[in-house]
């Protein structure tokens, strides 16, 4: 019995790994041939040529900066609110919740005409604060979701003895709840993180002429005679981020999903 | 004492509410006034009262997309939800097989959106690809170009690979909060392994199941970036969801028919939360 379950996880590894394998591959040989590299050698010239490019190098950074932002800003504005929902009871806390889930799977490309249009009025067109703002609109349930469920399994009488005393919420939050939720923190942070980092319709709306991430400047490899390396090394690096996030939170990925309504 | 400087919980939730305002009502309400009007520019538009909903919930083709969307969700979720419960039933309760595997659950998820089917084509690539070479060597004929079954059972095998992980970490996480103490009352009623699962293992898992039932819907039912980056919504239309429609009137610059439309959908969206929500109180108070 255990050594069918071995197997099947096994299978399982290989249909999930598979496309993983298939990307590293390409990304390490020649696509389009050149003088030094003829067509189909192995060579590190994809990754090189990602240096040479400051739209490849620039996608980079953008990316990184408009994920970070909107980590750090939905964490900020999800930790009062998962805090307010676990410990109070209060008129309007069903709406909030139907709210907070709406938002969560409405799909951007329903709200990327207006968001793009409002957006262009409030000058945030082209910038990393722009996609941080609107990528808000589903991280912010999420992170709500998932902290809350860490809080919950806080015991009450922690606060208790907190605000007895003489810690202000503040002060409370930031010596005690934070340290002792700081997997949920975590896990938070992976799924806001990866989530921001995958959207595409927002981020390309959104990014005009300047502040490209990384997913459009793949997107802008192809052409007529597409360097499938390039593309795939490019993806390669796309990937990176996410698994040292996962490093990160490994033990803790499938902690944290009570559901209360 | 120290009651009086607690604050509101209102107060801790407008931070919150104040951002999705910003990202999200404000957005809706611009689109909703929008849909009212024939857009030439945004500045010179011509009032057409509710002329682009008639439109759409008279047209066949709205129709036709509403059911190959529905019909995709429906495959979706009736491949991943057997599977990611099966698939969080093999995972130990600890140990480093666990944690492997739920890693492994958790890297699709880390794939751009847009990455998704570049890879996937790759990989099925007659040339070059794994897996389009070892089709070639069993001499199967796969054509997702122009046969429209096999760009279903790509985009299918595709969406699967990616969301599996989810249905099967949520299924985990439930899994994980029974005690072991449930386990040992069951064996000692000397409960089959189906009993197990139905009356042990499947209530615990009922919330998140709920909850990745709506997630893993709504993103079935609205998926966008994958499969058009597969094949476009060819061959002839045959998967052209509701979205992909959206989005080529947004490439057109059909603003207002664009705009009645993004609410058409988001009024889906709105009853589909709605219906899940009574569901899962109905579920609650049941117990």
């Amino acid at each position: 019995m255990k050594a069918i379950k071995l197997l099947c996880l096994l299978l399982l590894a290989v249909f999930i790994l598979l496309p993983f394998v298939q990307v590293a591959q390409l990304s390490v040989i020649s696509t389009l041939g050149t003088p030094d590299a003829p067509l189909g050698t192995v060579t590190t010239l994809n990754y090189r040529n990602i240096f040479a490019s400051s739209a490849l190098t620039s996608s980079l950074v953008n990316s990184v900066t408009y994920v970070t932002l909107n980590v750090a800003l939905t964490l900020l504005v999800a930790l009062p609110a998962a805090y307010a929902i676990s410990r109070h009871q209060f008129r309007g806390k069903r709406a909030f919740f139907i709210t907070l889930l709406a938002f969560r799977v409405t799909p951007p490309v329903v709200l990327s005409l207006p968001v793009f249009i409002w957006f262009s009025q409030l000058n945030l067109i082209n910038t990393p604060i722009g996609i941080a703002l609107v990528h808000c609109v589903f991280n912010v349930p999420i992170a709500i979701w998932i902290l809350e469920s860490f809080i919950s399994a806080v015991p009450r009488a922690y606060d208790e003895s907190a605000r007895l005393d003489g810690y202000s919420t503040t002060r409370f939050f930031y010596t005690f709840l934070i340290p002792v939720i700081a997997p949920g923190i975590g896990v938070t942070m992976f799924f806001c993180f990866v989530f921001s980092w995958v959207e595409v319709v927002f981020a390309r709306t959104l990014t005009v002429t300047d502040g490209k991430p990384i997913t459009m400047a793949i997107s802008n490899l192809f052409g007529f005679n597409t360097d499938v390396g390039l593309v795939m090394a490019m993806t390669v690096f796309s990937l990176l981020p996410g698994l040292v996030m996962i490093y990160f939170v490994r033990h803790h990925i499938a902690r944290g999903f009570v559901v209360r309504a | 004492m120290a009651r009086t400087n607690r604050p509101h919980p209102w107060m801790m939730l407008l931070p919150a509410l104040a951002i999705l305002v910003v990202v999200g009502v404000v957005p809706l309400l611009i689109v909703f006034h929008y849909s009212f009007y024939d857009i030439f520019t945004l500045q010179s538009r011509s009032w057409v009262g509710t002329q682009w909903y008639q439109d759409l919930l008279t047209s066949d083709r709205f129709y036709d997309s509403l059911a190959r969307s529905l019909g995709f969700s429906a495959l979706a979720l009736s491949i991943q939800f057997p599977l990611g419960i099966c698939i969080a039933l093999m995972i130990p309760r600890s140990g480093p097989v666990r944690t492997g595997t739920l890693v492994l659950l958790a890297l699709p998820l880390v794939v751009p959106w847009n990455m998704i089917p570049i890879i996937w084509l790759s990989l099925i690539d007659a040339d070059t690809g794994l897996i389009g070479q070892a089709i070639t060597a069993v001499g199967w004929e796969f054509d997702y170009k122009f046969n429209a079954i096999h760009t279903w059972a790509l985009i299918a095998v595709m969406d699967t690979w990616h969301w599996v992980g989810l249905v099967a970490i949520l299924s985990y996480s439930g899994l994980a909060s029974i005690s072991p103490s449930h386990y040992q009352a069951a064996a000692i009623d000397q409960a089959s392994r189906w009993q197990v699962f139905r009356w042990v293992e499947l209530p615990a898992m009922r919330g998140v199941l709920l909850m990745a039932f709506l997630l893993r819907f709504m993103d079935s039912f609205m998926i966008y970036t994958e499969a058009f980056g597969i094949n476009a919504g060819g061959p002839a239309a045959a998967t052209s969801f509701l979205t992909l429609d959206l989005g080529e009137e947004m490439r057109g610059f059909d603003y207002g028919p664009a705009s009645a439309r993004s609410i058409v959908y988001f009024a889906m969206t709105a009853c589909v939360v709605w219906v899940f929500l009574r569901g899962f109180s109905r579920e609650e108070s049941g117990r």
